[in-house]
């Protein structure tokens, strides 16, 4: 006979796409639920300020833009769509996005290539842990599973928020290169992640 | 097939990467987002793309000031959300719309591409093992047009609305919403071995008293089921059974979900 679990409220390390319940809270928020915006607050608020520190790098500007993101969250709930992704993917977006247009907008080409040293290096460097300890250590050995140019390629896009022609500036490899190593990276990553 | 066309094709697909970690340029991803709307398989590459993608941001997570926290409920509590917006529903999607200006947001539109929605079920139920609700939503989306649709929707929305879920023997994932106040569920299961033609799954709500078929599982894509009148002691079976069903179970049952 099957067990069945009562489902509960997985952290971050139970894997950032393994949970449903962020859906079903932005389904109530979607209604105008503020409970359920508190609950999806305390939950989203700590992944999204990580992510966007990561491109931004700035402590103040990466809040406003969190606050940002999560109020977008507020206010396009009902836009969320979960034959789509994970709601976590969804907000995930949101803010890579929002980080992005910012970095993008307000930074000159050549204070980026400066940062561009350490935010190659510094993937894990994380100033405060939550309980996503477990998660960060398991996307670490993924990421580290990979060849030096798909983690590269990989770490400078996403969490450096490099387009993929910038990316291969940054390394002196074609564009072409990068395309693949991207996509080759990922399918690694998800592999990797998706075993544990 | 000219060989050009084959190849950018081959090409466009490699930017698959790219797209979900967000580093194409405005031409590249209208382009792209053209190519989805014809490649259903490019759509499941990004969706886990984009799952894999989540994990990495989630887990750079830190925590934030808690100042931050009341602020940003105040500020919510004072804004006006956006209705649902057209183009959610399936038939509504227009494929290959993808605007060839805009490289990033559009406002109000929140960060899916637009391809065409349709086809999107399957890779739903490729999602419907991390989270069976979200298959259950989708496809509650897709038949709230029908009768069966407004029980099901009254189901997925009851304020006392539990989740549970559990491994079917030999394969598969079912997932249960319930309300109690209701005695109601819907039930979903996914990813369920392929049986001979001349079986099927049939599902059963089997309590202290006996067991009751509750009709034969649709063969394919996980549609969920609606299952009312739930007893006291009620657990959730299935049992292989041959294709038109039987009046009490005669395999032992692959799934026994308890319902407490």
């Amino acid at each position: 006979m099957a067990g069945s679990e009562q489902a509960r409220w997985p952290g971050p390390a139970g894997g950032a796409g393994a949970d449903p319940e962020l859906a079903l809270l932005l389904s109530r928020i979607a209604r105008g639920d503020q409970r359920a915006y508190e609950q999806f607050y305390d939950r989203a608020a700590g992944p999204v300020l990580g992510l966007v520190l990561s491109v931004l790098r700035d402590l103040a500007q990466s809040e406003e833009v969190m606050q940002e993101v999560l109020l977008e969250a507020w206010r396009t709930a009902s836009r969320y769509d979960p034959a789509r992704g994970s709601a976590m993917s969804w907000l995930m977006m949101l803010a890579h996005r929002r980080a992005v247009d910012r970095v993008r907008s307000e930074q000159r080409a050549a204070e980026r290539e400066q940062r561009a040293t350490s935010a190659q290096v510094d993937y894990d460097d994380v100033t405060e842990a939550v309980e996503s300890a477990l998660d960060r250590e398991r996307v670490r050995r993924c990421l580290d599973a990979l060849t030096d140019l798909q983690r590269e390629s990989v770490t400078l896009a996403y969490y450096g928020g490099y387009s993929y022609s910038e990316v291969a500036r940054l390394l002196g490899v074609p564009p072409g290169t990068v395309k693949t190593r991207m996509r080759d990276g990922l399918i690694r990553l998800r592999d990797c992640l998706g075993a544990q | 097939m000219g060989g050009r066309r084959g190849r950018d094709r081959a090409e466009v697909h490699l930017l698959a990467g790219a797209y979900a970690l967000n580093a194409l340029s405005g031409p590249d991803q209208a382009r792209f987002e053209r190519h989805l709307a014809g490649c259903e398989q490019c759509r499941l590459e990004v969706r886990g793309f984009a799952e894999t993608a989540a994990r990495l941001g989630a887990s750079q997570a830190v925590r934030p000031r808690p100042e931050l926290r009341d602020q940003a409920l105040r500020t919510a509590a004072r804004t006006r959300q956006l209705p649902p917006g057209p183009g959610l529903r399936p038939g509504r999607a227009r494929p290959g719309a993808a605007p060839a200006r805009a490289r990033r947001r559009r406002p109000g539109a929140g960060p899916w591409p637009r391809w065409a929605a349709a086809g999107v079920a399957a890779a739903v139920l490729a999602a419907a093992t991390v989270a069976g609700v979200t298959a259950l939503r989708y496809e509650h989306r897709i038949s709230q047009d029908q009768a069966s649709g407004h029980e099901l929707a009254a189901v997925l929305s009851a304020p006392d609305v539990v989740m549970l879920t559990a491994k079917v023997t030999g394969g598969g994932k079912a997932t249960v919403l319930m309300s109690h106040h209701m005695r109601a569920l819907v039930f979903a299961v996914a990813g369920l071995p392929p049986l001979p033609a001349a079986k099927g799954y049939e599902l059963w709500l089997i309590g202290p008293s006996g067991s009751r078929p509750q009709g034969m599982l649709p063969a394919g894509p996980a549609r969920p089921v609606m299952v009312a009148g739930l007893a006291h002691g009620d657990q959730v079976g299935v049992t292989v059974e041959p294709r038109d069903g039987s009046a009490q179970p005669t395999t032992r049952p692959l799934l026994l979900m308890p319902l407490e």
